[in-house]
């Protein structure tokens, strides 16, 4: 009975190991949770790849988002998509009018990347920035030019897209904050927009991480 | 009839049974190489066919090759296993492990998650093989009274989650496996109360007889 008790309690610590590293220390139990726990904790530089979009000329996307000026809120989308997309549309039109209102928000810019680089034309981003009526000042549209570089993108932020077997996609739609250097600092939850758009004020204003 | 229905004569009936049970190690060997690799996406493709096909398919697994270890190794881990309540805390603490939806999403990209995954997968089953019978109805309950609540109360929180709890599966799919986890977690404990009340009933039938000198 002895060596039976002795091994149960092996066992309870090797399980409440196994389950404390899955979870951070039982602080996550989602990748999505543990995605935005060690961007916080470590900062994900972006990788080269090259976007292009309505008045956007094919560039890097760090010459883009991380020029050293400037704060950039990221989201993915697809024009097609017709759910979490369009709150996320709205979510950045609401962002878009309070960058416009405050002078001091100089610094920080909105930019929308679509993951369906081979579906969604330069075209297709023009007519969709008109119907959300972004100001180019401030929102951007951009598409991945090839598809090995969008998987890279979406791989290095961890972005995962699954299609539903019907033509369109699901994804773990976040607002994404890069810092001036084009490093991934946090994932903000779409319902965090108000904190999302103040902490990219924050690092904008010369705030630390 | 019925009753007196057994194994042997099912044997001569059939011999291709006693076939597959002596093959049974080099066929469970080759089944789990066919889950491993040509079936592995297609069952890891859906979160209801991970969880409720590939998770059980390898824990049956387990349990035969457990049930194919020579007799003197199987004794040799009756101390350790005392009522079986080694084996059933181990299967227990696989199974809760196993439910952290980080786990699911982990397993598709992370090769070294992924080979616990199946490792405890078939340590969970060779130890409800050689734990089961041994337990007895007390331990047997109690484990199944640990097992069963978590996973109905996981299969609840599935169905009421409005987010995707694996960024690589679909949400509806999350519904179905959150239903089919609740209705598993049912069936499991009315077959086991429905064998349980038979064997007590059996027992209580035969103890007279045992109880004369």
């Amino acid at each position: 009975m002895l060596r039976t008790a002795s091994l149960c309690a092996v066992l309870l610590w090797a399980a409440y190991a196994c389950a404390g590293w899955l979870t951070h220390d039982y602080q996550v139990w989602t990748e999505e949770g543990a995605r935005r726990l060690e961007v916080a904790l470590k900062p994900v530089p972006l990788p080269p790849v090259t976007v292009e979009g309505p008045g956007v000329p094919a560039r890097d996307l760090r010459a883009l988002a991380g020029n050293g000026r400037e704060v950039t809120i990221v989201d993915f989308f697809y024009t097609r998509c017709v759910t979490v997309c369009l709150s996320l549309g709205t979510t950045f039109q609401q962002m878009q009018a309070a960058l416009q209102r405050d002078a001091k928000d100089a610094h920080v810019r909105l930019l929308s990347i679509s993951f369906d680089g081979e579906r969604d034309t330069p075209g297709d981003l023009a007519r969709y920035a008109q119907r959300m009526q972004a100001d180019p000042a401030w929102w951007r549209f951009v598409r991945v030019t090839d598809a090995a570089a969008t998987q890279r993108l979406l791989a290095d932020l961890r972005v995962v897209v699954v299609p539903n077997g019907r033509g369109d996609f699901e994804h773990n739609a976040a607002l994404l904050v890069l810092d001036a250097q084009g490093r991934l600092v946090r994932v903000f939850d779409l319902s965090e927009q108000q904190l999302a758009l103040d902490y990219a004020r924050h690092l904008a204003e010369g705030g630390r991480l | 009839m019925i009753a007196s229905f057994s194994w042997p004569r099912l044997h001569r009936v059939l011999p291709a049974l006693d076939w597959l049970r002596r093959q049974r190690v080099p066929l469970a060997l080759a089944a789990l190489a066919l889950l491993a690799w040509p079936l592995r996406s297609v069952l890891e493709a859906s979160m209801s066919l991970h969880m409720l096909v590939q998770f059980p398919l390898v824990i049956a697994l387990g349990c035969v090759l457990a049930g194919a270890l020579p007799a003197r190794w199987r004794e040799r881990t009756q101390g350790w296993n005392t009522y079986g309540i080694a084996g059933l805390t181990a299967c227990a603490l696989v199974l809760s492990v196993l439910m952290i939806p980080r786990l699911l999403d982990l397993a598709l990209v992370h090769p070294v998650v992924a080979a616990g995954k199946w490792l405890a997968l078939l340590a969970c089953g060779a130890a409800l093989q050689l734990s089961w019978r041994r337990a007895g109805l007390v331990v047997q309950g109690f484990f199944l009274g640990n097992v069963l609540p978590m996973m109905g109360v996981a299969g609840q929180l599935y169905q009421d989650s409005p987010l995707r709890l694996c960024n690589a599966y679909l949400l509806q799919d999350q519904l179905w496996l959150g239903q089919a986890l609740v209705v598993l977690a049912v069936a499991v404990a009315v077959v086991w109360i429905a064998a349980a009340m038979r064997s007590l009933m059996r027992s209580s039938q035969t103890l007279p007889a045992e109880a004369q000198p």
